[in-house]
């Protein structure tokens, strides 16, 4: 399955990876091979960023390709200019490989139409927690701006899902990816990994022809570490949903305001079921419950909606953290669901946001199942 | 007049001997109030039909996770009323709920208290709740702000309840360690107390003696209305203000009075054609998705800002930080204004969009 | 900007009164303003306060609600509604420091041709004097 990237073509890094990005965008632009750019942009108050969709190539000055937060999640922004159809502009998105992975879940679920996107990737430092960067942006700039410049993951400062994340660069979803911890700080390299990518590249007389190999093996490792520490930390954040009681005292302090979904990407029902009509308990069950138990929680059903959405969508989780920069209450919504999504996604052998015509495993099975839910049958078999 | 009820126990205690005496005597099918749900802080509201658990109730916590109005428009009706133990706020929200056919009076028998404020989310995030309460208390009983309340609360001119059965006596009340003193204002609420051990009498709640709070905290509504400086700056400033807002409309959800299922700014009303966007982008040269994000601030504005009662849970809930409540309490006070209207404070009135006076506002319309 | 600024007025138009009233001016040949762009409604309380919201911020310059009369109605009390929720929206938008003046309410009834036309003119000119609406240019709605 594992592809190896080997070919690629080195720019200068000399005005800074930001600024080398925008001026690749900025020539595509101009050269009329894009019309469009998905982008974070800081809003005017410079308190925090926004997704804009810019194809006057002046504004792309004021973005960022690489904004310290995720307020919203970049497939979001990509699925309401491209879920009623592709549309006449040749777009790209510069989105981070979590925001890239729930765009390709989304394409999967008709929501994304990818067909004229080119999606461009990075290799991601990880994003601060929007709470601490809104408590002082400027700040916040400078956290994320010494992040940028180091070469190892620096796990103390951003997301904990940023801090245990092993899918932070190339995808093979990825179009084009620029890979800013190459070798040396003073390139970045540029690597096409589609016809789409390749296209652009020969747009701007650009050859990669160089040799990446050095850089991917440093991926490789990264990504090993990560790993560790991913496996670490769920040793720690399985204690938190197993069991119901784990699980009453992790979302004691759920407010129910439903945050979490509603930010999350790969949640893209217009009505989610546990707000609709049919979710709401009747009045016998509350009457029942309250009977037997002499008292019932209200509102109703918060494990259910929070056990309820795992189901739903734990297989598409991508771990961007949304859920939990959106909570108001601090409950790490995404470490929760990033452990479950793993454990449902090894199940059925599936990686949410890799490949991009892959069934989402609720839809599709195969009369010969995996070795994961063969187990889980014999399990249940006793 | 009155009936008074005064008891030598603590007022907490007071008012869980009262839900006991209810429950056990079968006046009320339940009752609904805050409770502890472990040794860690931790608390929600609950429904209890079993006298034996009132043990955990926490009826006057200064705590507002939920509004409890939004929570009673979604209970059932029962054999009998279920007795409510609910802020100020919360009764004039579930009174603005009922308005809606959300719900009915006549299902509760509603008991609410001079409320002292409540903390916001993040005291309980950082586990602080249980060492602020007592300098909270302290406060409540001088009849002061405390240091630890909502900026929302310390600017609430509505802590004395309207509409209910039952009022406990809190703010300004020195004794509240060892006395508690319950207000009777209905007939309902005389005959469900009726045989109640307690000592009786004939008067009513001085409200004179808030008059000094009241003041300070209109001021301080005021104050923050005019810190905001939102009149000012046009459609800069609303951009200023909600430029970090992330679209997740959790205010509206935990809005009382939104009570909709599908909210009108979630439906495919608000999903655009690509070439809509397209257009967009030729006027603009870039546009911002997703789309509508100050739409849907004046849209819901205009929905039930009339209605807002302040309750700050907007405020709360908002991961981005924006004082919601506050510019929805400021902009709702100018728009109830237009016809008098207070929020939550009459049961019969109905909200001003279901109704007109053919005399009225005859400034408009000629030229 | 060399060329004069011609506003766009997006006008909810009754079909009963004031459309007709449109109507009338134009079948007596009088000249109203072509930045007014008439859109038929069954009944002025058929606009939803969020229509004028979302013209104001998709970049109309004026917004403009014609109705029947105070109790000329033809449904009885539609124009009411209207004058209520658009006395409301005004209000929010005076409170937030946005223009309100951008938004016109005018009661014009289907004999009232010569109104229309003096209405829209009048109505045309102030937007004129006002300029574009910002909201045209900007990026981060
Ligand atoms: S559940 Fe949370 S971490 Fe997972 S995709 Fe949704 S928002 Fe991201
Ligand atoms: S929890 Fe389920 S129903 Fe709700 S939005 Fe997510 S996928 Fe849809
Ligand atoms: S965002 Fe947090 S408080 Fe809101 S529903 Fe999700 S877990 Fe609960
Ligand atoms: S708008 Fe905010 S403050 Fe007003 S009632 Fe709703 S949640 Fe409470
Ligand atoms: S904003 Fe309007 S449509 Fe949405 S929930 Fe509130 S009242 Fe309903
Ligand atoms: S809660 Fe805050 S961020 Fe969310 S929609 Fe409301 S204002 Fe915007």
């Amino acid at each position: 399955m594992k592809k190896s990237y080997t070919k690629g073509a080195k720019i200068s890094n000399s005005k800074g990876s930001r600024k080398t990005i925008l001026n690749f965008l900025k020539g595509l632009l101009k050269k009329g091979s894009l019309d469009a750019v998905l982008i974070p942009m800081r809003v005017p108050a410079g308190d925090s960023y926004a997704w804009v969709l810019i194809k006057d190539k002046k504004l792309l000055d004021d973005a960022n390709p690489i904004a310290p937060i995720m307020p919203v999640q970049g497939a979001n922004a990509l699925s309401s200019c491209t879920k009623k159809g592709k549309g006449n502009l040749k777009i790209a998105a510069l989105m981070r490989p979590c925001e890239i992975r729930a765009a390709i879940e989304l394409s999967k679920l008709n929501q994304v139409n990818l067909e004229s996107v080119t999606l461009i990737s990075y290799d991601c430092p990880g994003a601060l927690p929007m709470s601490d960067y809104l408590q002082d942006p400027g700040e916040g700039e400078k956290v994320f701006d010494s992040l940028l410049k180091k070469r190892d993951r620096d796990v103390e400062s951003v997301k904990p899902v940023c801090g245990i994340c092993d899918n932070f660069s190339i995808l093979p979803a990825s179009d084009l990816h620029f890979g800013l911890s190459a070798d040396s700080r003073d390139n970045i390299l540029l690597i096409p990994n589609s016809k789409k990518g390749t296209g652009l590249l020969n747009k701007m007389d650009i050859k990669p022809s160089e040799d990446i190999s050095s850089w991917a093996k440093n991926i490789e490792e990264l990504k090993k570490v990560q790993e560790k520490k991913r496996k670490e930390r769920f040793e720690y954040v399985k204690d938190m949903v197993e069991g119901f009681d784990s699980l009453v005292k992790t979302f004691s302090a759920c407010v129910g305001c439903h945050n979490c979904e509603s930010v999350c990407p790969v949640c893209y029902c217009r009505q989610c079921y546990f707000e609709s009509e049919t979710a709401k308990p009747d009045i016998e069950s509350i009457l029942l419950k309250t009977k037997n138990r002499g008292s019932i929680s209200l509102p109703a059903d918060r494990i259910m909606f929070h056990v309820g959405r795992m189901v739903h969508m734990s297989l598409s989780c991508v771990s961007c953290g949304l859920c939990t920069d959106a909570c108001p209450v601090s409950i790490p919504v995404a470490e929760l669901f990033s452990y479950v999504g793993d454990r449902t996604q090894q199940t059925f052998e599936y990686r949410s946001g890799e490949e991009k015509g892959e069934p989402i495993p609720m839809k599709t099975y195969r009369k010969e199942e995996t070795k994961g839910i063969n187990e889980l049958v014999k399990g249940a078999e006793g | 007049m009155d009936k008074v009820l005064k008891i030598d126990i603590s007022a907490e205690k007071g008012v869980v001997e009262l839900l006991k005496y209810l429950l056990q005597n079968d006046r009320v099918s339940g009752v609904f109030t805050l409770r502890k749900t472990g040794s860690d802080g931790s608390f929600d509201y609950a429904l209890i039909t079993e006298p034996g658990l009132l043990e955990d109730a926490i009826p006057l916590h200064p705590f507002m996770h939920v509004n409890a109005g939004k929570i009673l428009s979604a209970l059932p009706s029962m054999r009998k009323p279920v007795a409510a133990v609910i802020k100020p706020c919360e009764l004039r929200s579930f009174v603005e709920l009922v308005k809606r056919s959300q719900g009915a009076l006549d299902d509760f028998l509603l008991i609410s208290y001079t409320c002292g404020g409540s903390f916001p989310y993040k005291t309980t995030v950082k586990g602080q709740t249980d060492k602020l309460l007592p300098e909270f208390w302290k406060a409540v009983k001088s009849g002061l702000d405390s240091d630890s309340i909502r900026p929302t609360c310390r600017a609430c001119e509505y802590f004395v309840p309207m509409n209910a059965d039952i009022t406990i006596s809190l703010i300004g009340e020195k004794d509240l360690d060892s006395k508690c003193s319950i207000f009777l204002h209905s007939g309902k609420s005389e005959s469900m107390v009726e045989g109640f051990k307690a000592e009786i009498s004939k008067g009513e709640l001085d409200l004179s003696r808030f008059d000094s709070l009241v003041k300070k905290r209109k001021e301080q509504k005021e104050k923050d209305f005019k810190e905001l400086n939102i009149q000012d700056s046009g459609l800069d400033g609303m951009i200023d203000i909600f430029g970090k807002c992330i679209g997740c409309h959790g205010c509206s959800r935990i809005c009382p009075i939104c009570h909709c299922i599908l909210c009108d700014f979630e439906s495919c009303a608000y999903d655009y054609d690509t070439s809509m966007i397209e257009n967009e982008l030729l006027g603009r040269g870039g546009v911002r998705v997703p789309t509508d994000t100050i739409l849907y601030q004046i849209g819901r504005l205009s929905h039930m800002s009339f209605s807002c009662t302040g309750c700050g849970l907007c405020t709360e809930v908002c991961p981005a930080d924006i004082p919601v409540s506050t510019i929805f309490r400021k902009t709702g006070e100018k728009v109830a204004g237009l016809f008098d209207y207070v929020p939550g404070k009459d049961v019969d009135e109905e909200i001003p969009v279901t109704i007109f006076k053919e005399e009225e506002l005859s400034e408009l319309g000629n030229d | 900007m060399s060329k004069e600024f011609m506003p766009k007025i997006i006008s909810f138009l009754c079909k009963w009164c004031t459309y007709s009233g449109a109507d009338l001016a134009g079948t007596n040949r009088m000249k109203y303003p072509p930045s007014i762009l008439p859109l038929r409604v069954m009944c002025s309380s058929r606009v939803n306060p969020v229509f004028l919201i979302k013209s104001f911020l998709h970049g109309a310059d004026g917004v403009l609600i014609g109705g029947c009369h105070p109790g000329d109605c033809h449904y009885q009390s539609g124009n009411y509604y209207t004058r209520r929720r658009f006395a409301i929206l005004t209000t929010i938008f005076d409170s937030l420091g946005l223009e309100s003046e951008r938004l016109k309410l005018s009661w014009i009834s289907a004999a009232e041709g010569t109104k229309f036309v003096r209405v829209s003119t009048e109505f045309n000119e102030k937007i004129k004097s006002m300029g574009e609406n910002p909201a045209k240019k900007k990026i981060f709605l």
